[in-house]
């Protein structure tokens, strides 16, 4: 075993594991955080999406080994100051149905969103179809990014204020 | 509106909550319950209403939510006869198997909306008369003198009103009527209204807890490994690799179990080995590193091609089990003007919903307690009682089972295998065990929805009408181990569908085949199965007449009749309620209207379990690659309790029928499973989404549920586009064409 110090959602967590273990059963077994889902474990189906310094990433395939001292924000941490504009509209869609996928899909979308504040369908698609829902909500994934995407540029602008 | 007949006795009971409020409890006791384990016949409901003093109504749905909406449309059943303002309305899950108390848990067959419609609106209706009570004699007045605006108790005469949460304390310990009033539908202000999913904002935080996420003190991970062939055993391993990881704790035998369930259904789970640990990395590293000795035996001999060889000819030959048969088919088909026959495909697919199978089990001192995602806490009962070898009479006083939510049903969480491994796993261990199944465990160890050969023959007259229609099926039955079973229940196959009593010269027939792979659930089932051989060959020998196949269905459909039929759902297929889906669809899809330049059009429709429904798929075919644009749907399910919620199923069943249709299959070689992931076992991804629009028709008549409905129409209309686009007839699923890369 290896000690390790994971900056989580801004704050410092010591852990204790193998080197070559994902992310994903870190978070889960060692740091209780159960919001994100284990899917395939072979980074097929992005339900154990998270950040990594603000990029959409696989946690089941990203051993912690590699992590250092990169930021890692989960779906426990995305809404710091009340609820990610993504949630909101996530909710105002209401998109889910088992809901099993939809931290994943929310990380996914949230990263999408911070690199290109108005993204085409054709860029929601591209950046949306590793992450696989069983329940097929996809169309209402679209819109809620769109929603998302208008909230969060007519915060920018003050009219959200 | 006709209510639905229920057979039962209403109880009413009142009592403190813990909160210090108004908790409500109601049940129907059935005349006959039915065996823990028996699907769709659920026949009792309790419901729990809790008033709080600042008026916050709690809500506790006794069905497990699955995704499919019920924890939602079910609270609006209560609230709506409660009189709630629904913005006061919390909605919780039952959160343990009590059957003296629920009575009934169970979410199977498209049946809570429909089972719980009358029931739980009792629960509303006798926890408002409570209120109504409490406020009456308060003021002195008739009870029937005062009436409820939402939250609110009001005698107009003397212009008083009291808030529920002001009337819950003294409601307590009131005996409630026999049978409140039920409000006229016409009068609804939440049944029918577009209502949002109650548990959102759990899910978008991560916070809902599903089966993977429960933590028990003291609590282990386990992984089993398996023989890859069917049925094979243990015959020998090596255990040092995997002990000497770190964090492995134990690895231990499994014997195979030999137990039946209530259902006459063998347990099949338990040859492996499983390797205990403290964490799920340090389970798979020890799974990995394990060396196994298999005894592959008979198995091996199961392939794919040998059981399609099998199936192939079995519908040959004349059935072995006749199904339906009026006039004379023989007859009439050599006598028609016009001969037509096809033979169609469909293959073993997995439910693999996106949490993968697992549960958590503690055994010690002959008890058990059980947490599991499922659709059915009973059955997760009966699965670790028969597990732990407990006689059948100490299953409900030895193993507590505690309903997680599941992240997926699809008929996956009916049959509960996993609970039965977790239970054997744990007394193992001697400690908590959470079981994880991988997701190559949950493709390859699985149960799986049945594959079914289908032979139809049919003769048109002169004018292109159908006069003689046989069905010949084969299949390894998923229905044969239930002891309730006849022949006719044991074929993959509902005699009664469309076309039936609409073609003088009519027959189906079953033939069984033999297969060792462990048969379970899929959503939709046997029409899932059957409609796309039927609704196929009609479009073939709508083309074969050179009719339209709407106008070719319509005319084939003909004027309003009930026909009987004997099949999950309903006893009556209406003749009109079919027509108008399908004339709904086609009008909304513009059918024989001008499409874009490469788009094509297929339409199919059916009787699904209750509910009619009728899609029109409009897709395009470029290098043999079929891609789906657009499809619309149209539905009559009765009454809709939830118009957003039965939107959103239809859309969730049309990607499931579109993912039969282009991509699922589980195959065999030499006994194994070939698939292994998402890789090779593919759903739908977001660029391959169509567009989906969704017509409710509302009937008047009773409601059904939507969880399945939408996914038997979407794989013939896509075969049938495919047909438009091409020329070309696609008869095995999943559909590919010759020149498909």
């Amino acid at each position: 075993m290896a000690r390790f110090t994971l900056n989580v959602n801004g704050t410092a967590r010591p852990v204790e594991a193998e080197p070559d273990t994902p992310l994903l059963w870190v978070l889960r077994d060692g740091l209780a955080l159960t919001g994100t889902k284990y899917g395939c474990g072979v980074g097929l189906c992005g339900a154990c999406t998270v950040h990594l310094d603000g990029a959409a990433i696989r946690s089941c395939v990203t051993p912690i080994s590699s992590i250092g001292a990169s930021r890692v924000t989960t779906i426990e941490g995305l809404g710091a100051k009340g609820l990610h504009p993504c949630q909101r509209a996530w909710i105002e869609e209401d998109v889910a149905q088992c809901g099993y996928c939809q931290p994943g899909q929310i990380m996914t979308a949230a990263s999408l969103l911070a690199y290109r504040p108005r993204p085409t369908d054709a860029e929601i698609d591209d950046a949306m179809s590793g992450n696989l829902c069983r329940c097929g909500t996809y169309a209402r994934i679209r819109k809620a990014i769109h929603r998302a995407a208008a909230a969060g540029t007519a915060s920018r602008n003050g009219a959200g204020r | 509106m006709s209510a639905p007949a229920i057979d039962r006795r209403s109880f009413l009971q009142a009592g403190a909550a813990a909160a210090g409020g108004l908790l409500v409890s109601v049940w129907w006791r059935p005349a006959v319950v039915g065996a823990a384990e028996q699907a769709g016949t659920s026949a009792a409901l309790t419901a729990f209403v809790e008033i709080a003093p600042d008026g916050t109504v709690t809500i506790t749905a006794p069905r497990p939510e699955t995704g499919q909406g019920v924890k939602t449309s079910m609270a609006m059943l209560v609230a709506e006869e409660l009189d709630a303002d629904w913005a006061r309305v919390r909605v919780k899950d039952a959160e343990i198997l009590d059957e003296g108390r629920y009575l009934d848990q169970f979410t199977g067959g498209s049946t809570s909306v429909s089972e719980s419609f009358l029931p739980l609106r009792r629960a509303g209706a006798a926890a408002r008369a409570l209120l109504v009570g409490a406020a009456a004699e308060s003021w002195g007045v008739e009870p029937a003198s005062c009436e409820t605006e939402p939250g609110v108790v009001l005698h107009r005469a003397s212009g008083r009103r009291a808030e529920y949460g002001t009337l819950a304390a003294r409601a307590v310990g009131k005996t409630p009527p026999e049978s409140a009033p039920l409000k006229d539908p016409a009068r609804f202000r939440i049944i029918g209204k577009e209502t949002r999913s109650v548990d959102h904002r759990e899910v978008v935080t991560g916070a809902t807890r599903y089966g993977l996420d429960v933590r028990v003190p003291g609590m282990r991970v386990a992984v089993v490994a398996r023989c890859p062939v069917l049925g094979g055993r243990l015959k020998s391993f090596d255990a040092a690799r995997a002990a000497a990881v770190p964090g492995v704790r134990a690895v231990v035998p499994l014997e195979p179990a030999a137990a039946t369930l209530p259902s006459g259904r063998p347990l099949t789970t338990g040859a492996g080995v499983a390797v205990i640990a403290d964490s799920t990395w340090a389970a798979l590293a020890g799974r990995s590193r394990l060396t196994v000795e298999w005894e592959e035996g008979a198995g091996v001999s199961e392939s794919t091609p040998a059981l399609s060889r099998q199936l192939a000819a079995l519908v040959g030959e004349p059935s072995k089990v006749s199904l339906r048969s009026d006039g004379d088919f023989e007859a009439a088909f050599s006598g028609a003007s016009l001969r037509h026959e096809s033979v169609y495909e469909i293959p073993f697919v997995a439910a693999s919903p996106m949490e993968p199978c697992n549960a958590t089990a503690s055994v010690s001192g002959g008890k058990c307690e059980l947490w599991a995602p499922t659709q059915a806490p009973g059955n997760a009962r009966a699965f670790a009682g028969a597990a732990l070898g407990l006689p059948r009479d100490a299953w409900a006083s030895s193993v507590t089972v505690h309903p997680l939510r599941p992240g997926g049903g699809f008929g996956r969480r009916l049959d509960q295998d996993y609970a039965a491994e977790a239970a054997a796993v744990a007394k193992a261990a001697g400690v908590p065990v959470q079981l994880l199944w991988t997701r190559e465990d949950e493709l390859r160890h699985g149960l799986y929805r049945t594959t079914s050969a289908h032979r139809l023959r049919a003769g048109l007259d002169a004018q292109g009408k159908p006069v003689a229609w046989e069905h010949r099926v084969a299949s390894p039955s998923r229905y044969r181990y239930q002891k309730s079973s006849s022949p006719a229940q044991s074929s993959e196959v509902t005699a009664d569908d469309f076309p039936a009593g609409r073609v003088a010269n009519f027959r189906v027939g079953w033939s069984e085949a033999e297969s060792l792979v462990p048969r379970g659930y899929f959503r939709s089932m046997v029409p899932g199965m059957s409609l796309f051989p039927i609704e196929s060959f009609l479009d073939e020998l709508a083309h074969a007449a050179r009719k339209d196949p709407v106008a070719f269905r319509l005319a084939l459909a003909g004027d309003a009749a009930k026909l009987p039929y004997k099949g999950h759902g309903t006893e009556t297929l209406e003749t009109a309620r079919l027509r108008k889906v399908l004339e709904t669809a086609a009008d909304r899809a513009r059918w024989g209207g001008k499409l874009p330049a490469g788009r094509h059009r297929g339409v199919a429709f059916g009787l699904v379990f209750g509910a009619y429904v009728a899609e029109v798929v409009e897709l395009s075919v470029a290098k043999g690659d079929i891609r789906v644009h657009k499809v619309v749907a149209a539905v009559d399910c009765g009454l809709v309790v939830n118009p957003a919620g039965a939107v959103k199923q239809i859309e969730s069943g049309v990607m499931d029928g579109l993912a039969l249709a282009l991509r699922l299959a589980i195959t065999f070689e030499k006994g194994r499973v070939v698939q292994e992931n998402f890789g090779d076992y593919a759903f739908l991804r977001m660029r391959e989404a169509p567009a989906i629009e969704v017509h409710l028709i509302d009937s008047g008549e009773p409601p059904v549920g939507l969880g399945e409905m939408g996914v038997p129409p979407a794989s013939p209309a896509v075969a049938n586009a495919v047909f438009a686009a091409t020329g070309t007839r696609l008869r095995r699923l999943p559909m590919r064409l010759p020149e498909a890369g």
